[in-house]
């Protein structure tokens, strides 16, 4: 199995001079088994190049799965321009946590409402279907096994472990920490005092989402933030690589991929980042990466290091 | 679009920004490049929750509006941001387009009310005429594909600035004459140019010009210089070079690409 990025961003697609490296497309990854078969977590603006690339691989209408941790815009704005969804015959699988009362296709129906976008989804000619996925409720796409995992997020998101080929993954974002606040669904000026319920239920996330990272190979995780960062905002519902890789310590992660990166961070102040938390991760036996747009990276078996999909982008690039 | 192929004339979404020589600010559009606006912003009258700014939409497609929840300015108390627009076409409210946008779904915003500046939303009739602080605006209702969009005339300090994006005339060599006269002898016209001439057939009825609808209608009004907007994302730096060039090359109207972040004195 091997994963490639096609969009390492949070918040919004960030565009310049300051993101060639690290790239400035919102959230999308691609993962690839041994025999070819293709899943696609979260579908923002990062989408529109991998089903470029997708069109050009195919021969006829194929079926994708597409699973969405959540349906805030940056992880949902690719799909519009998604163009294997303009393919008659076609068929796309959305997978998403449904939340509150509203329907998945209404949501997903609402991005391309008339308003938005010049095609209703009842349009496009490609054929949607949408899924349900309830956090611990595990389920098979091709060749990969899926496990949804609760995050903290504003109005609810899922993380998800992939195995696949006897190795496995997972895509943890997006998440806030869970000490400090919990994330239902109303909006947060600021961090509100927890109830008693509310603590045993941070407790009880964070510890199902341990376990079910025990022993997982690469975890690709929300680190939106600094920890100076996360200080001022601890109610946006993103985490620091701290945070992070104090998770992975406890699963025993062996490699942590840093994720969903905010927009005000530039390429220079990428590379310390990277800098940083590659030695941070190194003292507590933790591989650390930091993800950037055309990465590849094989999972499982020996680590063979990063491989560049799009040879224009990456850390090393444009610099002697 | 991200990455080196676009780092000259930029990668954002649709925003242009006017100010007039008092120093009163007008904005079209709120696509990404407000974002990027927002960061100056946010270090002058804005910053300080004084800030006030009437903002035009031509419709609400995603690439107009989204940068919406990311403008900063939205966030400090005191500022007045005032969106002005069209009802959107095959929807409801323009105000209820925009709460869709913030809907919990989408957005941790949860609704335009949990913006902390001023904010309303006056819907406008295309023909409608607007005063705002150092500027007059005239709209007229261009088709855009199965829709139609705004147009807006904007004369400040004596200058007028055309903005017709978002536009695909019905026949290309006749543009509409309400176009025409909303270009009228205009300082500057920013035109929809989505496309290259040569990948117009093709895309034909999407609802966006080819190079050569801006300068026909430049030609016929009279305006005196005409940007090209609007780029296509598939449009690279060197790419929209080459448009500029050949479009440049078939008329006597100055014409250049519009670029992210440049500034131009009307």
């Amino acid at each position: 199995m091997q994963i490639t990025f096609w969009g390492v961003r949070g918040s919004y697609p960030v565009p310049g001079a300051a993101t060639v490296r690290y790239g400035g497309q919102t959230s999308c990854v691609e993962a690839r088994s041994a025999k070819g078969d293709c899943l696609i977590v979260d579908a923002g603006t990062g989408l529109r190049a991998l089903g470029n690339k997708l069109m050009r691989e195919a021969t006829g209408p194929q079926r994708y799965d597409v699973l969405l941790s959540h349906v805030h815009w940056d992880h949902i704005q690719g799909l519009p321009f998604f163009s294997p969804a303009y393919v008659p015959g076609t068929r796309i699988a959305v997978h998403a946590l449904l939340t509150a009362a509203d329907e998945l296709q209404q949501v997903i129906g609402g991005i391309t409402r008339h308003e938005f976008f010049p095609m209703p989804l009842e349009a496009v000619p490609a054929q949607f279907d949408f899924h349900q996925v309830e956090p611990g409720v595990e389920f098979d796409l091709s060749a990969f096994h899926i496990t949804p995992i609760a995050l903290n997020h504003p109005f609810g998101s899922v993380g998800y472990r992939i195995d696949c080929d006897g190795a496995s993954w997972a895509y943890i974002a997006d998440t806030a920490p869970f000490d400090q606040v919990i994330h239902k669904q109303h909006f947060l000026s600021g961090p509100e005092p927890l109830s008693a319920d509310d603590k045993v239920s941070l407790v009880a996330m964070r510890e199902a989402l341990v376990r079910r990272l025990d022993g997982v190979d690469t975890v690709v995780y929300d680190t939106h933030f600094l920890p100076e960062e996360y200080a001022r905002f601890p109610h946006y519902g993103h985490s620091t690589p701290d945070q992070a890789l104090e998770i992975c310590a406890e699963a025993k992660v062996r490699r942590l991929v840093l994720y969903h990166h905010a927009p005000s961070h530039g390429d220079d102040q990428m590379d310390q980042i990277a800098a940083t938390y590659l030695a941070a991760g190194a003292a507590i036996g933790i591989e650390v990466l930091t993800s950037f747009e055309g990465m590849t990276l094989p999972i499982g078996g020996e680590f063979s290091g990063p491989e560049r999909t799009n040879p224009g982008i990456g850390p090393g690039n444009g610099r002697a | 679009m991200a990455g080196r192929d676009f780092l000259r004339y930029g990668g954002n979404t649709t925003s242009v920004e006017l100010v007039s020589r008092a120093g009163q600010r007008l904005l079209i559009d709120l696509g990404t490049g407000a974002t990027e606006l927002a960061k100056q912003l946010m270090g002058s009258e804005f910053g300080k929750g004084q800030g006030r700014l009437p903002i035009l939409l031509s419709h609400t497609h995603l690439d107009h509006i989204q940068g919406l929840p990311f403008f900063t300015p939205f966030f400090i108390k005191g500022n007045e941001i005032r969106i002005l627009g069209a009802k959107p076409v095959g929807g409801g409210s323009l105000e209820g387009t925009l709460q869709n946008q913030l809907a919990p779904h989408y957005s941790p915003l949860n609704g335009l009310e949990n913006l902390a500046a001023g904010v309303s939303i006056d819907e406008i009739t295309p023909g409608q005429r607007i005063a705002l602080p150092g500027f007059d605006v005239k709209t007229i209702a261009v088709p855009h594909g199965s829709m139609w969009t705004t147009a807006y005339r904007i004369t400040g300090d004596g200058k007028t600035v055309t903005y017709l994006s978002d536009v695909e005339y019905p026949d290309l060599d006749a543009p509409l004459p309400e176009a025409i006269e909303l270009a009228k002898d205009a300082d500057l016209l920013i035109h929809d140019a989505m496309h290259a001439d040569h990948d117009y057939d093709l895309r034909r009825g999407w609802g966006h010009s080819p190079a050569r609808a801006g300068v026909v209608v430049a030609e016929r009004s009279g305006a005196k210089k005409l940007a090209l907007f609007h780029h296509s994302p598939d449009a690279t730096d060197e790419m929209i070079d080459e448009v500029v060039q050949r479009t440049s090359a078939r008329t006597a109207v100055p014409v250049f690409a519009a670029a992210e972040g440049s500034y131009l004195e009307v």
